[in-house]
């Protein structure tokens, strides 16, 4: 067991416990089996170099500038071939053209509503009502009409005279 | 350079030559061979401490270096080797400890006689040996795994309680905490053990 840990685990360790410790340090000090370094250094020789990646054959490899420029080209070639494809594809002519909107002159507008829709039909009386101005009653003890209010004259769109010609 | 090349330089990275490239790698495998005759005993006894089996523990020691091989443009980054090649090690044992089955502490005994040195002992007084050391396994294997780590780990001379740390990925007063908890677990499990037998 190593210095520092040995410390803190013999203070107050019981005698159990300090066997059982002896008996993982022997353990750990078995002596590996004779020969490990050499079979791991097969197992390492006998591995694979490198993982698999994608590369250029190796006969194409020693000059791979032309094989870039011509990657490269191709890459242009697809990207711009995809390109003019989907133009192609996607004309003018297949574009859906909006109704043009309407416009009522007077009346309300419909606030850019592309559809108004139908409205229901109110109900429609048979006689229609006519407001008729109600006539002040006499009254028969006094003989004299009601003073009316300015408001309620008002009310009736009667004309107010001045009052200077009511007190003469 | 040629002239495609040269266009591409400035976006396109360029491979190193042939000659470059396995002078290199001649280089890594060189320091790989390096790695494996200073540390293939150290990793092959902290396998067995987990596996308690050789050819496991052979095995993981195997997959610890191509594991390295597989990572080697990493080494120069690597500030303690060992540490980090422990650390390999340790991840494939507990990885290979967790899938396998319980193993029965009779199987223990008999690889612990045959592995555990006779020096002048009788074959009788071996058995009893690798007998008493399984025992003390069986009590390690019913710890629970943190104080079990760290039990096993710190019954490495080579590592100190900062390298244990570093190699499970924890503080070092944590190791010592768990080191006390593991210790106090310890001597109630074989209390108990002695008290049924």
């Amino acid at each position: 067991m190593n210095s520092q840990a040995q410390n803190e685990s013999n203070s107050g360790a019981g005698p159990a416990v300090r066997a059982a410790e002896a008996s993982l340090k022997l353990i750990a000090g078995l002596a590996a089996p004779p020969g490990l370094v050499e079979r791991v250094q097969a197992g390492i020789m006998a591995a694979p170099k490198r993982a698999r990646i994608l590369e250029w054959p190796k006969a194409l490899r020693r000059d791979s500038g032309w094989m870039r420029t011509a990657a490269a080209a191709a890459i242009v070639f697809v990207v711009a071939g995809g390109g003019w494809g989907v133009y192609t594809r996607v004309q003018p002519n297949n574009v859906v053209v909006m109704p043009a909107r309407v416009s009522v002159s007077g009346g309300f507008s419909s606030a850019g509503a592309m559809r108004t829709p139908q409205t229901l039909q109110g109900p429609v009386l048979a006689h229609p009502v006519v407001a008729k101005p109600v006539e002040p009653q006499v009254s028969a003890s006094t003989g004299k009409k009601p003073v009316r209010s300015k408001r309620s004259k008002a009310a009736l769109g009667a004309v107010v005279p001045p009052v200077q010609n009511a007190a003469k | 350079m040629s002239a495609g090349q040269a266009v591409f330089a400035g976006w396109m990275e360029i491979p190193e030559t042939a000659a470059d490239d396995r002078s290199r790698t001649q280089a890594e495998d060189a320091t790989v061979a390096a790695l494996v005759s200073e540390y293939a005993g150290t990793l092959y006894r902290v396998a067995f401490s987990v596996l308690r089996n050789a050819s496991d523990a052979e095995d993981a020691v195997q997959e610890a270096f191509l594991r390295v091989l597989r990572h080697r443009a990493m080494l120069d980054e690597v500030r303690d080797r060992r540490v980090w090649l422990i650390r390999i090690v340790w991840n494939i044992v507990l990885d290979r400890k967790r899938r396998a089955k319980t193993r029965p502490e009779t199987d223990d005994v008999e690889e612990l006689v045959r592995v555990l040195p006779s020096g002048g002992l009788t074959a009788e007084q071996i058995a009893s040996a690798a007998q008493h050391h399984a025992h003390v396994l069986a009590c390690v294997d019913k710890l629970p795994l943190k104080e079990r780590e760290v039990l096993t780990l710190s019954a490495f001379e080579e590592l100190s309680s900062v390298e244990i740390a570093t190699v499970l990925g924890i503080t070092e007063s944590s190791v010592r905490s768990r080191l006390f908890r593991a210790r106090n677990l310890m001597a109630e499990l074989l209390d108990h053990r002695r008290s049924l037998r």
